[in-house]
């Protein structure tokens, strides 16, 4: 589903982005997320496709705002059958598509956010939706909610064959979407497949919301077949791009923290990359997930991430002096040089 | 005594049916509404909290008699219980008003967006979602205007008089009583009041704890 949609008020705003399967919207707070999803199902004026100038109750929508917004004076399967047609519908099937079945009596009060959260989806599907409207869906729930949530979104979708669109600035969940936009400045800045996205951001934001914490300025020295050469500092960098930026500019650039990789001694680099590598010492070192976030100083102050098993491998402590190496494929040039 | 107690009653139970249908939509929009002015009518709606009572029924009287402004319009209701009741309906408004107000405020409006979102008519809104959610609210909002009009004396006297069976209400019968030194009377409808006054407050305050429970 295309959807496209313009609204001056509370923000100036003109969006079209493609809607199939889970689609994300990342975008950072304040940047109209929640507006646009408001727009979308009628309860802020805007213009736009589709369902353009109907009132809430007459688009075949479902949304879901970040509190679920659950009746709570009625019970889970009350407030499912509230959104089917009096007598009719099967308001207990819709809540066992959830998996929530055996919770058909309680009130909101009594069930955990996650149990709240399919209520509401139960809810929602049973107004048939066209298109289901997600506001932050995994803000309040712990990493396996997030994930379980994520599933059961994934395959709703693909068995009703209905588009839905989670507004997000987690880019984990962007990241497990078939389709994301980035909302920046009212527009949609960057569309297209997550993949895509992640590994070429179009812009230095863009690419400081997908988790490049390395961005970088350099000057293009040398621009060859295969790529160009930047002067960073002392160091001169070959980094593999399609583009061609004119000798003597000044870049932004970026790796992410995972593609920074350490050298080690018992495993000569090819030739090539020598010059990619910098000596850098260990300046802290925190656990975080089932790996490790370093921040390494030195010519660059650089963030990596290492899994565990490498960690396990390696050894590093902090205060231990390093080299690393900036793959010339991993380094992405961004388009705007600011 | 019975047919003053009557009379209070009577009148109390009018002021509380028109307050329930004039307050109802009208807290509802004041809730739910933000337009210019809205702070002036706020605070002409809530007036009669702070004005005395014999100034109301003063201007109430000099408005209803026959050659007042709406008396000349045909609303001749100095002396008469239309009077009284009319005093009474703008007398206790605040206390319905407030408490209709807080009870809608208590709706979370995002759950009022969402269920249009989910196709639910205006009718079926009221019915299955704003009405179940604020009733306790709007039951003890008219508790208490039923029990201030029972007790009100200072705008009946001054619209009404003091007219048996017409605008004699249980406040000023008990006036009459002790201005005639019938102490004895007086105790026994002072008793009764007494008994109302208490039953009516405890339901409030029963109603009020019920509305914050959260499963309503």
């Amino acid at each position: 589903m295309e959807i496209a949609y313009r609204l001056t008020r509370p923000l100036r705003m003109d969006v079209r982005l493609r809607v199939s399967g889970l689609t994300a919207l990342l975008g950072p707070s304040g940047s109209g997320k929640t507006t646009l999803l408001k727009a979308l199902a009628g309860l802020i004026p805007a213009a736009g496709r589709p369902f353009g100038g109907l009132p809430p109750e007459k688009r075949r929508i479902g949304y879901l705002p970040q509190g679920y917004a659950l009746v709570p004076h009625l019970t889970a399967l009350e407030n499912v059958e509230l959104a089917l047609p009096e007598g009719g519908g099967d308001a207990p099937g819709l809540l066992e598509q959830v998996g929530l079945a055996g919770h058909a009596g309680r009130y909101p009060a009594e069930l955990s956010g996650g149990q709240q959260q399919r209520v509401a989806l139960a809810r929602a599907l049973a107004r048939q939706p066209r298109l289901l409207l997600l506001d932050e869906p995994t803000s309040a729930l712990d990493a396996i909610s997030r994930d379980a949530a994520l599933d059961l979104l994934e395959s709703l979708s693909r068995r009703l064959n209905l588009p839905v669109l989670i507004v997000t600035h987690d880019p984990y969940v962007a990241s497990r979407c078939n389709h994301v936009g980035v909302l920046e400045n009212g527009v949609i800045a960057q569309a297209g497949d997550p993949e895509e996205v992640f590994q070429r951001p179009a812009t230095v934001s863009i690419a400081r919301m997908v988790g490049f914490s390395n961005v970088f300025s350099g000057r293009v020295v040398e621009s060859g077949e295969n790529g160009v050469v930047l002067e960073v500092g002392d160091h001169r960098l070959r980094v593999e791009t399609p583009a061609r930026p004119p000798l003597g500019q000044r870049v932004t650039w970026g790796i992410r923290p995972e593609e920074v990789m350490v050298v080690r001694g018992d495993r000569p680099l090819p030739a090539g990359l020598r010059a990619n590598v910098l000596r850098v010492r260990v300046a802290r070192m925190q656990k975080r997930g089932a790996g490790y976030c370093f921040r390494l100083s030195g010519p660059l102050e650089l963030a990596m991430l290492l899994p565990r098993h490498v960690q396990d491998r390696l050894r590093l402590a902090e205060a231990a002096s390093i080299e690393v190496v900036l793959k010339p494929r991993y380094i992405h040039l961004f388009s705007d040089s600011d | 005594m019975t047919q003053a107690f009557l009379l209070s009653f009577k009148l109390a139970a009018l002021t509380a049916l028109v307050l329930l249908a004039l307050g109802v939509p009208l807290a509802y929009w004041l809730a739910f509404h933000d337009f210019r002015g809205r702070r002036l009518l706020e605070a002409l709606l809530l007036l009669p909290l702070t004005l005395p009572p014999t100034v109301l029924g003063f201007y109430l009287l000099v408005l209803l008699a026959p050659d007042g402004a709406l008396g000349r319009l045909g609303l001749r209701w100095a002396f008469t219980f239309p009077g009284i009741w009319l005093g009474s309906v703008i007398f206790s408004l605040p206390f319905a008003l407030t408490a209709y107000k807080e009870a809608f405020r208590a709706i979370d409006p995002e759950v009022l967006d969402v269920v249009r979102t989910l196709g639910v008519g205006r009718v079926k809104r009221w019915r299955r979602v704003i009405l179940p959610w604020v009733w306790p609210g709007l039951l003890s909002g008219t508790l208490l205007a039923f029990a201030h009009t029972l007790g009100e004396f200072g705008v009946v006297l001054l619209v009404g008089g003091n007219i048996p069976g017409e605008t004699r209400v249980a406040s000023i019968y008990i006036f009459d009583l002790v201005q005639s030194l019938d102490f004895a009377s007086a105790h026994r409808a002072a008793a009764v009041f007494v008994a109302l006054a208490f039953a009516m407050i405890y339901a409030v305050r029963s109603l009020e704890e019920r509305w914050r429970s959260p499963t309503g």
